[in-house]
């Protein structure tokens, strides 16, 4: 292939095609030069001395600043709407659309994935049970087998033992699977409230840089973690507070020698391999506080960070260490526990202990060893008790105190999230609400959907 | 008024027919004790300890409070006051296979034992040691042997299991080589029976013909007496030997430690009846706790719910307990070694706290080493295990329950 460019060739495509162009062709890269539409530096200016039209700014009378009220464009309308792209509304997402669904799914980061990827906790912990016994079926496996096929993107995948993920290789996984799926897309969308007629929502209000959106839904599926959407639209929760931490990520601890650091100085807490040679990611637990509070939040942000560049000094200042450094902190900070559904039914430690049986299962959970039995999720535990049209999934169900811990885990996070999915699916499908969706028919779409149902 | 003929002919007919029913009296008992003892239940386990006259004079003694499991061997007791070896004679089971052994080695032509009774030695120390809290041979009761050959058939593959089997099979090859051994010669619950069939006809003969037979010249009265005065020695011995180790971790409800070491009757009815396995003989103690029951919670833990093993134990030696009393009944106290726990490696792990049934565990933040530490309350612990049992380290546990110091 001639990737020889003569200088006068390169001027007129870096006026014709625009710098990005023009790079690709610099870096040799063998890429061929297409056609990219209009993006000369003339072309560019889309309009000028513009005044951001359909403006509604808050103001500010009498102390106090004041929303005026205004209309909001309607983004789309769709049959299930699921907020947040974590683990949980990604498994909703493409649930709901493989049970027949029209499907919008929003994520407030521009990847999916969530604490999986963004928050960098790696590791697949509490798909097991007592046996071993895979309990984390459907999605989730599929989203396992499909990564043990790719190129350094899964490792310890082996029966009874927790693997660990590459997070970019999970990023792109969810996006070929969602596309597949055939799932609409709004990435770096905010979800801040819910569209409300009484007690029934009928979709979530977005927050982008296209301003403030509406997408109206039959069915919303909360998937935001911390129950945004089913607390704006006044379901019952409890909220409490839990530890926050911050993973990261260090490298070349190939390079470590650790023949030349003293017993008594070698580092600790370096963290657990990952499908890359050599790096790591670091867990952090942190203390426990209220995930829900802005200043908190920025606290934990702001010392975590200081500490895991700290911890890091440290460590590159120990004999045979010179060479470790800090990869990344996780874009995302690791809150595990915020709101809590108060659901229809609840997950209850007992749901281990006594191996309770619901009539309305729709996943089984498991444990962060093959220790403990697994414990079924009934679907009344992401039905709020009064409002309708919204289902809790993933970490913020209805659960007992003992239970957040494993219920909050990546794999449970898939099950749910599936149950959440095909509920939404076949409840919008039937044009009822949520609540009186037909468990059965959710139970057979599950079923065919290689969910483990116990 | 019949006939003196008669009566003779009824003696005979009785003489005649006695030892066939006596014989399937003790047969009948044999499949009783092995019913109660064999598919465990809670209500009949401990039955076949409690009947025993030795058991519950001694443990009346040490104890010095009435607990309702020794009804049964104090009724006992009271008929064997007025029949002599009466308990031997019908109903038990460890007498009648000693004496088929006995018969089996007669029929070898072994000469039958004859010596000084060494039951009477036994009987002598452990009424001396109940005195001050040790009946110090309690475990040689024949109803207890028994028992224990079922703890061996519960736990096959566990050496200390096999305690009482072995001994019961020493004994049953004693008494083929040299007949009558057991029951003549070494059985303590034996030995109490003659004494009190003893001390009752010496009362009774004083009663009716106004004679003094209760010599204190006596040569059984004297070596009983110096046989307590002996046992009280060595129950000393034994107090000392156990008081100087903090309590290791009983099954809730078992009695202050040194009574409580010598007041096991190693039957292992509470190993045998313990739902959740967690109950063990100790093999690591001093010589005086040998084989008492011990807690260990590596894969289960002692449940709020249950009160299982104070049920079934055959003198209150581990005493009944309401459900209620159960989270006071302190076991141990839980110890975390941060070295191994996953918290202090920052891995993402609460399943000591989501276990605790009391809610004792809380994770506190470390600000020094910016990790979460396990932290236990003392006054919500009652040292159950669970969080031993839910700790996911291998092989060694991160959060172990340990004895009180």
């Amino acid at each position: 292939m001639n990737n020889h460019i003569s200088r006068r060739d390169y001027l007129r495509m870096m006026g014709l095609s625009g710098l990005s162009v023009g790079a690709a062709a610099v870096f040799g890269e063998s890429v061929p030069l297409q056609y990219v539409g209009e993006s000369g530096f003339q072309s560019s200016v889309l309009a000028t001395n513009k005044i951001q039209p359909d403006r509604f700014p808050a103001v500010l009378a009498n102390g106090q600043v004041i929303q005026p009220q205004r209309p909001l464009p309607i983004l789309t309308e769709t049959d299930v709407l699921v907020v947040g792209g974590g683990p949980a509304g990604v498994a909703a997402a493409i649930a709901a659309r493989r049970a027949g669904a029209n499907v919008t799914i929003v994520e407030r980061y521009g990847h999916f994935g969530g604490l999986w990827t963004g928050g960098l906790v790696l590791l697949i912990l509490g798909h097991i049970a007592k046996g071993p016994k895979q309990v984390c079926q459907g999605i989730g496996e599929e989203m396992m087998r499909r990564l043990e096929k790719m190129d350094r993107a899964i490792i310890n995948r082996k029966p009874g033992q927790n693997p660990t993920v590459d997070a970019e290789a999970v990023k792109y996984l969810m996006v070929e699977m969602i596309e597949e799926a055939g799932v609409n897309v709004f990435l770096h969308c905010w979800g801040v409230d819910a569209i409300m007629q009484g007690d029934a929502v009928r979709g979530a209000v977005f927050e982008s840089k296209s301003g403030r959106q509406a997408i109206l839904a039959k069915v919303v599926v909360d998937a935001t973690g911390d129950g945004d959407i089913f607390a704006a639209a006044g379901a019952a929760f409890e909220h409490r507070s839990h530890n926050i931490g911050l993973v990261s990520r260090v490298g070349n601890l190939d390079r470590v020698d650790p023949t030349k650091a003293p017993d008594a100085d070698k580092p600790t807490r370096m963290g657990s391999a990952t499908p890359i040679a050599g790096v790591n990611w670091v867990n952090l637990t942190g203390p426990e506080v209220d995930g829900l509070d802005l200043a908190t939040l920025t606290r934990m942000e702001m010392n975590h960070r200081k500490f895991i560049w700290n911890k890091m000094q440290k460590t590159r200042s120990v004999p045979g260490y010179e060479n470790v450094y800090l990869v990344e902190t996780a874009p995302q900070l690791g809150v595990r526990i915020t709101r809590i559904l108060n659901g229809l039914n609840t997950v209850t430690l007992d749901s281990i202990t006594q191996a309770t049986r619901f009539a309305d299962v729709v996943g089984v959970g498991g444990a962060s060893s093959a220790k403990h039995g697994e414990w079924q999720i009934p679907y009344g535990a992401l039905v709020p008790q009064k409002i309708d049209n919204v289902l809790a999934a993933g970490r913020c169900i209805s659960c007992d105190i003992r239970m957040a811990d494993l219920v909050r885990l990546i794999p449970n996070c898939f099950v749910i999230g599936q149950a959440a999915g095909v509920a939404g699916a076949v409840a919008a499908r039937d044009r009822c609400a949520p609540r009186n969706a037909d468990v059965a028919e959710i139970q057979k779409i599950l079923r065919q959907q290689e969910v483990y149902l116990g | 008024m019949t006939s003196p003929i008669l009566t003779k002919q009824r003696a005979s007919m009785r003489t005649r027919v006695r030892p066939h029913l006596r014989l399937w009296v003790r047969v009948a008992c044999l499949i009783a004790a092995i019913l109660c003892l064999w598919p465990v239940h809670a209500r009949l386990l401990p039955l076949v300890g409690a009947i025993s006259p030795f058991v519950a004079v001694a443990s009346l003694i040490a104890v010095r409070a009435f607990h309702a499991v020794l009804v049964l061997g104090l009724i006992v007791t009271l008929v064997v006051l007025f029949r002599h070896r009466f308990f031997c004679r019908w109903m038990c089971p460890t007498g009648l296979c000693m004496d088929g052994a006995s018969n089996l080695g007669r029929r070898l032509k072994r000469k039958p034992w004859q010596g000084v009774s060494t039951g009477r030695w036994l009987l002598a120390l452990t009424l001396g040691g109940a005195l001050i809290g040790c009946p110090l041979f309690l475990w040689l009761d024949p109803l207890a042997l028994f028992s224990g050959l079922f703890t061996a058939a519960a736990f096959p593959h566990d050496l200390a299991a096999w305690f009482s089997a072995f001994i019961f099979a020493a004994l049953l090859i004693a008494c083929i080589l040299s007949p009558n051994l057991w029951c003549g010669g070494l059985c303590p619950s034996g030995a109490l029976q003659d004494i009190l069939a003893h001390l009752s006809r010496s009362v009774r003969s004083f009663r009716i013909k106004n004679t003094c037979h209760a010599d204190t010249g006596h040569p059984v009265a004297r070596r009983t007496l110096i046989g307590v005065v002996l046992g009280l020695g060595g129950a000393t011995i034994v107090r000392g030997v156990g008081g100087a180790r903090p309590r290791p971790l009983r099954p809730p409800g078992a009695i202050d430690e040194p009574t409580f070491t010598s007041l096991c009757t190693r039957c292992g009815n509470c190993l045998r009846a313990c739902p959740y396995g967690i109950i063990e003989r100790d093999t690591s103690g001093p010589w005086t706790s040998l084989l008492t029951p011990t807690l260990t919670f590596e894969n289960d833990y002692c449940r709020q719910d249950c009160t299982r093993c104070t049920e079934v134990c055959p003198n209150g030696a581990i005493a009944r307990m309401p459900l209620d009393a159960k989270p006071n009944a302190k076991i141990g106290l839980p110890r975390v070694d941060m070295r191994i726990c996953l918290l202090g490696e920052d891995r993402e792990c609460s399943a000591c706290r989501r276990w605790c049934p009391y809610e004792a565990i809380r994770y506190i933040f470390c600000e020094e080493n910016y990790t979460l530490v396990p932290v236990i309350d003392p006054a919500r612990c009652n040292g159950c295990g669970a969080c031993q049992a839910a700790c996911p380290t291998d092989p060694l546990k991160a959060i172990q329950v340990l004895p009180y110091d």
